[in-house]
Order: structure tokens, then sequence, then C-alpha cells
């Protein structure tokens, strides 16, 4: 028996009461954690979908640059000393890092300039299923190629062979069939053609190397730069860029959909608390008369004090507990209604439960200190009027 | 052992200022039971309240084992309530969540440090000897009046009080329950405990040792 008891056994008489306000603590919470769950998987999926809309890391090699001019005449920059980059290593090294389930796109690339008839092009080899990754907005006629023999043409590029699907161009001594044209893309896609990278590879005797590799990284568990830190780490002789541009437009997205659940949290919280704090000063109001035999007891204010601050936190704590296994459940409920639960599903923790029990038990007292306080404050001499 | 001279208090209601003591003076010695009665309005739950330190006087002086309590601090007085004084109600005034035993050892519960098995073993023998050993574990709704109100008793005894101040303790119980308390607080009068006790009843008043009556917030014999 010490000070606990007395709230403890409060409680535990009162228990209509008791559960009313657990129930109704835990309704706001319940809210809470299935708003932030439902957004942090919102957030990923539509990371995801995103990404489909282009890389954020770019890869190279590294080089060296010089600047070459001669009596006042430039002739530019020169590249020396330059890297080549290894497919397979380059790959299992980004796939390697901490932050690897974060990682959603590898999508490799070797790029050459070819002839065709008295046409320069950029003939780019690419894996076909992970560049659709990341080129999710492709529009094609056409088929994507089935065999190391077939290429998809850019618009641009097509327009200016004079080439369509079914055509065929010659180029590095082979003959290959345009399997899809794109549609205009308005980027550097337009002018290029596009093939098979193991079949490039081969014909320009450069097994395994690529000129650049594009990465897709989802970047709402972790900033961008700790992504490209670790890749730094593991490819020390590479050029490893965040195109910021694309990592801050993505993540003002995934934010606008994690503020707005976090404004949202905010306002239930509160009105959630206010109604802790509310029934706190009823309960003060209606225990004068137990104020009055503490005091005549020998009870400080201090400790009146505690009792109903441990009372609200006892009430938080089963409302923070309650409302987060709640919560949870919701989260599932509501991301099916919303037909996200296809790839990210809601994440149980002990220690987010443990966390969310501490962090309402606190929401709950602090509610809880002014009608507290007020109890304390109440002179024997007033609170025994009620006796 | 407790002095009070020249009392002073009043009450405001709206604007209107009601004098409830004027002037009052009581010594109270070590051992004594002392009753004191009036009617209704008359002042004296008000003069209990402010001998037990629980309504401070407006004016006047009170000692307690020669420390001058007007200027004791918020604390010492805490200290007073929590050992020396006990007071017992007419409604009993037990916490209606609390077990029997938990309302007795309820001084002792203040801090987060468990009630020792000392205090447990006094307040067990507080019980039995008010004959409440087997109610120890019941709520104060299960009990009678007269149990609860021995149950209030209890909670002075188990902590050794040097006074107790009793308010009408008799004033809700039939008349056989009011005479086994009546009896009972004799009982700890004649083991050494101050007994200062208001009733408006003359046939228990006529117990104490010594009986002062009050009007209109005076004592006037």
């Amino acid at each position: 028996m010490n000070i606990f008891t007395i709230p403890f056994s409060n409680i535990r008489k009162k228990k209509t009461k008791t559960t009313l306000l657990v129930l109704v603590f835990s309704l706001g919470i319940m809210s809470i954690v299935a708003l932030h769950q439902v957004s942090l998987v919102v957030g990923d999926s539509l990371e995801e979908k995103l990404s489909t809309y282009g890389a954020n890391i770019i890869i190279s090699p590294r080089s060296e640059k010089l600047r070459v001019s001669y009596g006042g005449f430039n002739m530019g920059e020169m590249l020396y000393d330059m890297n080549k980059l290894g497919e397979d290593e380059t790959v299992t090294s980004i796939m390697s890092i901490g932050h690897s389930d974060r990682i959603s796109v590898v999508a490799p690339k070797l790029v050459s300039n070819v002839v065709i008839g008295d046409v320069a092009v950029a003939v780019v080899g690419v894996r076909w299923l992970n560049e659709l990754g990341i080129k999710s907005h492709w529009a094609l006629t056409g088929t994507l190629p089935e065999q190391g023999d077939q290429l998809v043409m850019g618009a641009r590029a097509a327009a200016a062979l004079g080439v369509g699907v079914g055509d065929e161009v010659s180029f590095l001594d082979n003959r290959f069939e345009v399997a899809g044209v794109l549609a205009q893309t308005g980027g550097d896609d337009d002018q290029a053609v596009f093939m098979d990278l193991s079949t490039l590879q081969g014909l320009l005797g450069k097994a395994d190397e690529v000129s650049f590799i594009e990465v897709a990284a989802l970047c709402s568990g972790c900033p961008i730069d700790d992504i490209v830190a670790q890749i730094r780490t593991n490819l020390p002789d590479a050029d490893v860029k965040a195109l910021q541009n694309i990592v801050y437009q993505r993540m003002e997205s995934i934010n606008f959909v994690q503020q707005l659940a976090l404004s949202i949290s905010i306002v239930i919280l509160v009105t959630a608390a206010a109604m802790i704090g509310l029934s706190m000063l009823s309960a003060v109001n209606e225990r004068k008369k137990d104020i009055g035999i503490l005091r005549s007891l020998g009870y400080a204010k201090f400790h009146v004090f505690t009792i109903f601050c441990l009372e609200a936190a006892l009430i938080g704590l089963a409302a923070g507990v309650c409302g987060y296994l709640a919560g949870y459940g919701a989260s599932f409920k509501a991301l099916d209604i919303l037909q996200f639960s296809d790839n990210f599903q809601p994440v149980f923790s002990a220690g987010q439960l443990i966390g969310s029990a501490l962090l309402f038990a606190c929401v709950a007292l602090f509610a809880a200190l002014y009608p507290a306080w007020k109890g304390a404050v109440t002179e024997p001499s007033q609170a025994l009027v009620s006796i | 052992m407790l002095h009070a001279h020249n009392l002073h208090k009043s009450f405001h209601n709206g604007g209107e200022k009601i004098q409830v003591l004027r002037d009052i003076s009581i010594d109270i010695e070590q051992g004594e039971f002392l009753s004191i009665v009036g009617r209704s309005g008359s002042g004296k739950t008000t003069l209990l309240n402010v001998l037990s330190t629980l309504v401070q006087p407006d004016d006047g002086q009170l000692y307690y084992q020669k420390s001058d309590l007007a200027s004791a601090s918020a604390d010492q007085l805490n200290m007073l309530r929590q050992n020396d004084f006990a007071v017992i109600f007419q409604f009993h005034h037990l916490l209606p969540y609390l077990t029997v035993m938990q309302n007795t050892l309820l001084p002792f519960m203040r801090s987060f440090v468990p009630v020792s098995g000392k205090i447990v073993d006094r307040a067990e023998k507080c019980l039995e000897r008010l004959g409440l050993t087997d109610k120890k574990d019941r709520l104060p709704g299960e009990l009678s009046g007269g149990e609860q109100q021995r149950v209030a008793i209890a909670r002075a005894l188990v902590k050794s009080a040097r006074i107790l101040f009793a308010d009408e303790p008799t004033g809700s119980l039939d008349q056989k329950t009011g005479e086994e308390i009546i009896q009972l607080l004799e009982e700890l009068h004649n083991d050494g405990l101050t007994v200062v006790m208001v009733t408006h009843e003359p046939l228990y008043a006529r117990r104490a040792g010594r009986t002062l009556e009050m009007a209109g917030g005076e004592i006037v014999s």
C-alpha cells in the first residue's frame, strides 16, 4: 500500500466512468495511430509509384576533367583517367548498402553513338524490366523487344530515320528489327534507340561494362543524403549524385500526406486531452470531500496533486495501450478501403506500443495538471464545506 | 497542551460578513476529555476545525505544546495533522474506494514507499481492538454506520494521535451504536488520549470531564 493505491483503487471502483474515459481517449489514440500507420504506408506506396517516373540517383564512372585551351582558343574539356563501371559489381554494391530496403529500382545503361544510314543517333543498352521500373510514363507503339535483335526507337529518332514498327535498321554490322516506337516524351529518350544491354555490350566489346546506372530510391524513411553516402562508401571509385530537385518534389508529395495526417492527429490529440482535463476537473469538484479527508490526515498539497496526476496518467497509460492496438488493427481496414494494401503493410512494434502508452500517459498527465493543481490548492476549510 | 486565546473567525456569505467565533479562549490539558455543546449554528464545529488547524482563525493565538501555530508553516501543520491530531466527523468520512485496512492506513500512504509491515501490524491490532478484524478487506459501503465510525477511530489510533477531535461522532448513529462509540471514546481517554468532542447530545456531553457551552460564537459557560 502506498500513494499509488489511492488513484488505482478509485479507478477500479468507478469501473463504468473509467471505462468510458479510457474508451473515449482510446478512440482518439486509435485515430492517431491509424492515421500515422496509414500515412506511412500511403507515403511508401506513393513514393514507389512516383519512383516509376524517373530515378533520383545517378552513378557514373569517376573521371578527371582538363580544360584545354591554347593561344586564347578554347578547345573545351577533356576527360582523362576515366574509371570503368562494372555492371555486376556495381549493382551488387548498391544492393548491399544499409538502406537497401529503400532501393526501389536499379537501371544500368551503356550508351554509344552510332550512325544509321547517314543519321547519328545515341544507342542505349538497357535491362528492359528494370528500365520500365523507372519509365512507367513510356507510351509505346508496337511491343517491347523480346529478342536481342529487336529494339525500340525514340519518336524523333524514328522520324529522322523514316522507320516504323516492323522495319529493319543496320548498325554495328548487324540488322535490327524495330519492335516498338516511343511516343514523344519531350526528353532525351526521343532521340535515342533502346536495345538489350547484353547485346550492346557484346557488339561494342564491353562485356559487363556500363556507362551509368540510374537508381530510384524511396526517400520517405531516410534522407536521400544517407542513401547516397552509403552508396559512395561501397563505390569509392564512382561518382554518385542525387538529383535533388526530383527528390525534393517527391518528398513534398510524401510530406504533404504525412503533414496532413500529423495535423489531424494533433487536433484529435488536443480534443482527447481536453476531454481528460474536463473529466479530471469534474472529478476534483466531485471529490472535494476526499481532499478534505486527505488534508485532515496531513496530506500536503503536493500529495493531493500527485494523486490526481497519477490517476490521469493511469488512464492515459491504459488508453495508450488500447488505442495503439486498436489503431494498428484499424489501419489494415483503412488501407483495405483505400486499396493501398498490396505491397506495403502497417508495421507492429513493441517499442512503439510502449512509447505510445508512455506518450499518452504524459499527455493525460499534462491535461490533468490544471485540475490536479486546483484540487491541491483547495484549502481544508473549503473542502470541509462539502463534508 | 493546546491553548487558544482570543480566537475570532468570520465567513462571508455573499456580501454579508457572518461572525462565527468571537473572542474564544480555551486551555485543553493533556489527557482531558472535553465536550463542546451548543445549538446548531453556535460555532462549535468551526471552533473544532480551528483547534484542529483545518481552518485558520482571522485573529487570535493558538499554541500547541508551547508552539505558536499561527506562525507554523503549511508543512509543519501537515505534520501535526499527520502525527499528533486526529479528526473524526459526523459522517465518518472514509474513502469509499479503499478497504477498511487501506482507510486505516491512509495517514501512512502518502509516499511511493509501501507502508511498513510494522505499521500494518499496528493497524491489525487497532482493528482487532475495535472488533473489525473480519471486515478489514471490506469497502466502507458494506459496513454499518457504527462500523464506519469505528474505522475512522481506528485510523486515529493507528497513528498514535495525541488529541482526537470528534465532530458529532454519534450524530448519524442510532442510540445503541452511539452509546458504543461514546464508550469507545471513554476507553481511549482512559488510556491517556486527549479527546475534544463536539456534540448536541447533553447525555453524551456529560460523560466528558469538562463541558463548554457555546452560543452565538461565544463560550457562554
